[in-house]
């Protein structure tokens, strides 16, 4: 929470009557642009096969806090219950259920990635720069515990030149990513790169040949995950 | 723990995201403004509209509290000009979305990368005649909700089907264009389309790059060697899994 929001909520105590219908569209506040940043990243995180980087601008963190403190108004609530406030609590709690799930949903979405190709999220900096603190140090464990297993059952009686998990003698690594050029659905936001609004080039690669093409904003195409991953990754396109 | 999940919303997912789409409602009830987390709520007074969330509208609706307005575009009249465009006008392709409500001004705003459920297609004055992305699952939500705030809910009902069904169709015809890969759009698809067909639209794209990956190895080995030097910096060692 920062300045912003406190005087945010200080404005709106005193000013019963600004609430109308008007203010309530245009409110881009913190609140509104927080939801549809994170429903945006939990539908990106779904929606490929490749694990995205941590929003670095402190969203989660930020919704966590949100939903804590709703949680603690809604108990604040609960003390002086009557019929009236009743109805109210309801609205909250559903409201906070909502953001919950998108939270949990997308963490989950996440350790399922991580568990699948542990190896190869921390085998390179730009990769290991992806997860948050907590992830790291999840994937870190996760893979100490499985190789410790794995020398206990099986490894620790292989020759001691079999035992990587990690080997990429001959030219072929043992650790496996994921499918760099599965299929995706993404929709075009428009780019600002040539000054004014337009459509975003995506560069797709063909099995007879390769092309530019310009999707519109708003328009939902078919692509390789690895022709539009930068365009994800810059804002320009997102994932459906 | 981890989501076991494939990749791709499912379709009760989908419809979640569908239900942050704003519908207008007519209250029946005073109802003071509610300070949630994503902001604060208007303060419901009969008989003026309101702008609500459609989670918080079927709220107040199934404690009959409110009334939705059904969106222009749901109307019959409306439904049967999308039909006939899709079936007479545009055989092939879907007809267009909606146009962007918020245009682009010189001025980077944030309205500029919105997309929906954020956009207020499906409110009271929404334009008409087009369907908006989340177009089936908030007509199947609305008509098993308030079907008494619609006019002429069967017809309504039949012709979703209808257009559920031609546009079916189409969906599963640009797989045709899949098999050169590249980009193939999909203008004016709806949320629920993209998850019925993804498994299916996915596996084919997936299956055909493979069975041509040598085929594609070859012609970009063909094009660098033939030395018009366009540059291609791809690196292409297509890895086989």
């Amino acid at each position: 929470m920062d300045i912003s929001d406190i005087l945010l909520g200080l404005s709106r105590t005193h000013d019963p009557l600004a609430e109308d219908d008007s203010q309530y569209e245009d409110d881009l506040g913190s609140g509104q642009a927080d939801l549809q940043a994170l429903t945006r990243a939990w539908i990106n995180e779904r929606a490929t096969i490749e694990l995205l980087s941590w929003p670095k601008d402190g969203l989660i963190e930020r919704v966590i806090d949100r939903v804590k403190a709703q949680i603690e108004k809604v108990e604040e609530l609960t003390g002086d219950m009557d019929p009236k406030t009743n109805f109210s609590l309801i609205i909250i709690q559903t409201e906070v259920e909502r953001w919950k799930f998108l939270i949990r949903s997308f963490l989950r979405a996440r350790i399922a990635k991580i568990d699948k190709h542990t190896l190869h999220y921390l085998s390179t900096p730009e990769l290991h720069a992806r997860l948050s603190e907590m992830e790291v140090a999840y994937a870190t464990r996760h893979q100490q515990l499985l190789h410790e297993h794995y020398l206990g059952s099986f490894l620790g009686s292989f020759p001691q030149n079999l035992q990587n998990l990690n080997d990429t003698a001959g030219g072929i690594s043992m650790i496996g990513g994921p499918d760099q050029e599965s299929g995706v659905f993404v929709r075009g936001l428009g780019s600002r790169e040539f000054g004014d609004q337009s459509g975003v080039v995506v560069k797709g690669r063909g099995r007879d040949e390769d092309g530019e093409v310009e999707v519109e904003r708003g328009e939902v195409v078919v692509a390789r995950w690895s022709d539009v991953k930068d365009l994800v990754e810059r804002g320009e396109m997102e994932l459906v | 723990m981890a989501l076991p999940l494939p990749p791709g919303l499912t379709p009760s997912e989908v419809a979640f995201v569908c239900e942050l789409e704003m519908v207008t409602v007519v209250p029946r009830q005073q109802l003071k403004s509610h300070d949630l987390l994503s902001g604060p709520t208007p303060a419901l007074r009969p008989p003026h509209r309101a702008p609500l969330p459609l989670w918080l509208a079927l709220l107040l609706k199934r404690q009959r509290r409110a009334n939705i307005i059904p969106p222009p575009w749901l109307l019959p009249t409306s439904l049967e000009r999308i039909l006939r465009y899709e079936t007479e006008t545009s055989p092939s392709a879907f007809s267009p979305p909606p146009p962007h409500p918020h245009t682009v001004s010189v001025l980077p705003s944030a309205t500029d990368q919105m997309t929906p459920p954020f956009l207020p297609s499906s409110t009271a004055d929404a334009p008409s005649g087009h369907l908006p992305y989340h177009w089936l699952e908030l007509g199947e939500i609305l008509l098993e909700a308030c079907s008494d705030d619609i006019p002429d809910p069967d017809k309504v009902r039949t012709l979703l089907r209808d257009l559920r069904e031609v546009r079916m169709a189409k969906m599963r015809a640009s797989t045709k264009e899949l098999e050169g890969g590249g980009v193939v759009s999909l203008r004016g698809v709806g949320a629920m389309e993209v998850a019925e067909g993804r498994q299916f639209v996915v596996g084919v794209m997936d299956g055909l790059r493979k069975l041509g990956a040598s085929r594609e190895t070859e012609r970009r080995r063909r094009e660098e060697e033939g030395g018009d030097g366009d540059g291609n910096s791809d690196d292409d060692d297509m890895e086989m899994e």
